[in-house]
């Protein structure tokens, strides 16, 4: 039947669609925890997806491409992190300037590579259990199938959950983001935890990037990133901080993302003879309009953050205390 | 000699164009409650923050039990046995007791602890240095450290629930968890930073017991504090402070209260204040009958009728939340009355902006000094002629006199003897301690000549110099002819300085009498609601005594 392949195809390309936006809404979410936006997530995926293609056409490795595609966004957030923890300026500027250096880095340097050709992730099962795993009706081919990058996405909401809830690193980057001023008394290193936390953000926005490029289009294409970057900023607060509802968050934006992809050869406009058609037909085939559906994730961005502030206006504590100040110790 | 636990020698410690401490010395005994007594500003918590680590001293050597320390950070006192309970708590709402409790100690999952491991080959590997390095960050144990905290708060009795989140806790809990948060880490010495400020008479009785019992168990407590009576009470010896200087250590037994006030404020205070007697004018504020919401739109204010007169202080008590803060905010005209009219100086005003309140001669001394006071980032000029700066003193319309704003301001400071200001354009508001703070705000609004003021709290939270300067200042504008609303929770205040007082209680007036007519037992009873409410206040309009009734299950706060 054509309507359960399409959802199938829908749902598959969801979960891939969201990969980038949970290694990217991760790393965003343990640098806010420890009390530092980074606007500069957007600008991290590009240089990361770039460096990535880079590094495996030289290679021929993708997982070398994976990794120098990682430590590239570390890089950046290291000048972040610099700016923002050590020279206490402002974090939001700080952000959007690497993400525009980002953009201008990777399509000065990109234009030669646009037309690069080389093997990217292969799709394949979980090692051992794979088989078994894969054979579950719809979430087996969609969830347990895939690039190895997604496999590593999943695994890492379970390991930053964790470490966020679970260890006592996790306990003192929080308290660097509720409190640094307390942390401080508590003996904890304030600067180390913060650029602790901003460099896992970099790395991980930098992993997203270069998935985005090796496991995802497999091609390196200007402004590949396309605002995803931004969106896994609005899904850290869509998650109210919390990795769990980031996965969920990440899904219900691939799905829209995914929805524009693949809508191209679904026909929801009604037969002529229909009595509505003349009126319901123009509106249908507006919003099937690939332009206007490219728009969607973007939409629900604007719509879920204001649901957001709406229902959670008695949850303001969700968000840490310290976010966006800077510490220095002598200043009280 | 064996007796000291902690000599601090000749501390020095300087911030730019201030010394905070001018060769200070501070012995703490074993098993001693130690006074650390000044005034706001006189160096104390500086000297405790160095103590702790948080500052760097310029001079001065420290010893613990006779070995010298060397305090970069708060870590290094905590592993030397400091603790300290900052005035400010330290602690993080979302955290819970016991997360709060064992921040920073790094306390490893269960399954890596040395007594767990037992025998064999695997107990090696998982006692090494890398495992256990790595087993303190990426795991954490939560269940021994809960069992000691909640064995230690058994036995100083706090009733404490180990597992509840901060946030849900009261200030008197907190307290306790700051100081459970010490004992967990087995200090020698605790140090307590204005520990009653934010405490009620109850609760501070209840923590000094746990000092008692705290220093039985062979620990040593300094206590730091402006007030006479709880070094009167609780501690054993008291150095005092006076700024930035050590004017002495004395045995509390061997001293008076008149005594140690003179060493903390370098001159005889006077207790008692003489109030003489003054012809009362014309009245200045006239409210009839208005009702006012607080930020929430809950209704706070119930139909209050109030006159000041030119030339009087009228007192207000009553408990905290019963209304004095919408009233004050709206006779101040900073607030909206929701019903009823307000005139000053027989001017209709109750649709006025707190711009026209100003210059009808409205002067206001929030509550809440850094947050409605003052702006904390700006300058002490800036903040002293914040009121006054389209005065033509201060140059045209279009620009403005530096110059002559510096000038009044700094007439300001050295008349009204606000301390730690180098240069009123360098120094920001927030740099000033609580009662110098104080003084610079009722500079600003005493200087305008006002004909009403509005004094919400004056003197709370502030020491005894700076309390008898707030309150002579305040006398002093009722003989020039202001009327004065005064409103405090000091009954003894109110006492002194009234020639009226009235009684609040859920938004009304409950009582309106004189000092001379009443005591302080009459006035507790009426602020808790225990009066006979209708029969004392035959003034109060009838639509209030339905709104009451009306609402009269509400238990909002």
């Amino acid at each position: 039947m054509t309507d359960t392949s399409f959802l199938l195809g829908l749902a598959d390309a969801m979960v891939s669609a969201s990969t980038v936006l949970v290694l990217a809404g991760l790393g965003e979410l343990i640098s806010e925890r420890a009390g530092v936006l980074n606007l500069g997530v957007e600008g991290m995926i590009l240089v990361g997806a770039l460096s990535g293609v880079i590094a495996t056409v030289v290679t021929g490795s993708y997982w070398i491409g994976f990794a120098v595609g990682s430590v590239c966004g570390l890089l950046m957030s290291a000048v972040h992190a610099f700016l923002c923890i050590s020279l206490k300026a402002d974090q939001a500027i700080s952000g959007i300037m690497l993400t525009l250096l980002g953009t201008g880095i990777t399509t000065y340097f990109g234009q030669q590579w646009a037309s690069a050709q080389f093997a990217g992730f292969p799709d394949r099962t979980l090692p051992v259990i794979g088989g078994l795993l894969v054979e579950i009706p719809i979430v087996g081919p969609t969830v347990f199938e895939g690039p190895a990058t997604d496999f590593v996405a999943l695994g890492l909401v379970v390991v930053v959950w964790w470490l966020l809830t679970r260890t006592n690193l996790g306990l003192e980057i929080i308290s660097v983001g509720e409190d640094p001023e307390t942390a401080d008394t508590m003996g904890i290193d304030v600067f180390k935890m913060r650029y602790l936390a901003v460099l896992i953000g970099g790395l991980l926005a930098g992993a997203a990037g270069a998935h985005l490029s090796l496991a995802f289009t497999g091609i390196w294409t200007n402004n590949i990133a396309a605002g995803q970057g931004w969106i896994a900023v609005a899904l850290v607060i869509f998650a109210r901080w919390r990795p769990g509802r980031l996965l969920v968050g990440a899904y219900l934006f691939g799905l829209f993302n995914s929805l524009r992809l693949r809508s191209q050869g679904l026909d929801l406009t009604l037969a002529p003879e229909s009595p509505l058609a003349a009126l319901l037909n123009p509106v249908v085939e507006f919003l099937l309009n690939p332009a206007i559906m490219s728009m969607y994730p973007y939409i629900v961005t604007l719509v879920v953050l204001v649901a957001t502030v709406v229902w959670s206006r008695d949850d303001d504590s969700a968000q840490p205390a310290a976010l966006v100040q800077a510490y220095s110790r002598e200043a009280d | 000699m064996t007796d000291d636990l902690l000599r601090m020698e000749s501390i020095v410690k300087t911030f730019p164009g201030v010394i905070a401490n001018d060769h200070v010395d501070l012995t703490v005994r074993r098993g001693e409650i130690h006074g650390l007594l000044g005034e706001n500003g006189a160096g104390k918590s500086t000297l405790m923050k160095v103590l702790y680590g948080l500052y760097t001293p310029d001079e001065g050597t420290i010893r613990l039990d006779g070995t010298p320390l060397r305090l970069d950070k708060p870590q290094d006192a905590m592993d030397a046995g400091i603790g300290m309970v900052h005035q400010h708590f330290k602690l993080i709402p979302r955290l819970t007791v016991t997360e709060n409790v064992v921040l920073g100690s790094r306390e490893p999952a269960a399954s890596f602890r040395k007594e767990n491991v037992g025998d064999g080959l695997l107990a090696g590997l998982r006692t090494s240095a890398p495992v256990q390095a790595v087993a303190s960050r990426f795991s954490l144990g939560l269940d021994r450290p809960k069992r000691r905290i909640r064995t230690l708060a058994d036995q100083y009795g706090f009733n404490i629930d180990v597992s509840a989140p901060v946030r849900e806790l009261d200030v008197g809990q907190r307290q306790r968890v700051e100081i459970l948060k010490a004992l967990y880490r087995d200090v020698d010495l605790l140090i307590l930073d204005e520990p009653t400020a934010v405490l009620t008479p109850v609760e501070a009785e209840r923590l000094f017991e746990t000092l008692e019992r705290l220093v039985d168990d062979g620990l040593s407590v300094i206590l730091i504090t402006h007030k006479l009576k709880e070094v009167e009470s609780v501690t054993d010896r008291v150095t005092v402070l006076r700024e930035g200087a050590d004017i002495g250590t004395v045995d509390t037994a061997d001293v008076g209260r008149a005594e140690l006030a003179r060493m903390m404020v370098g001159r005889d205070v006077l207790f008692e204040i003489e109030k003489p007697n003054t012809t009362v004018g014309d009245p200045v504020l006239e409210a009839s009958s208005i009702s006012a919401a607080d930020d929430r739109g809950i209704e706070k204010l119930s139909g209050v009728n109030l006159e000041v007169s030119a030339g009087e202080v009228v007192g207000v008590a009553g408990v905290s939340g019963n209304g004095q803060t919408q009233l004050a905010e709206t006779v101040a005209g900073v607030r909206d009355p929701t019903a009823g009219t307000i005139e000053i100086r027989g001017r209709e005003m109750s649709e006025a902006s707190p711009d026209e309140f100003i210059e009808q001669g409205v002067s206001f001394v929030p509550e809440d000094r850094h947050e409605n006071g003052c702006a904390g980032g700006l300058s002490v000029m800036h903040n002293a002629a914040m009121k006054d700066f389209r005065d033509d003193q201060f140059g045209d319309s279009v620009l403005f006199d530096y110059g002559s704003v510096g000038e009044y301001a700094s007439r300001l400071v050295d008349d009204f003897d606000v301390r730690g200001v180098s240069d009123v354009t360098d120094n920001c508001a927030d740099d000033l301690s609580g009662g110098n703070l104080q003084k610079l705000i009722l500079a600003r609004e005493l200087a305008r000549d006002p004909d009403l003021l509005v004094a919400n709290q004056p003197t709370r939270g502030i020491d005894v110099g700076a309390i008898e300067f707030v309150r002579e200042r305040l006398l002093e504008r009722r003989d020039q002819g202001t009327g004065v609303l005064l409103f405090s929770e000091n009954l003894d205040e109110l006492f002194d300085l009234s020639d009226r007082l009235l009684v609040m209680y859920e938004g009304e007036i409950v009582l309106r009498t004189t000092p001379e007519e009443t005591n302080k037992k009459r006035l507790s009873v009426e602020m808790n609601g225990g009066g006979s409410k209708r029969v004392s206040v035959p003034d109060d309009p009838p639509e209030a005594a339905t709104r009451r009734a009306a609402d009269g299950g509400r238990s909002d706060r």
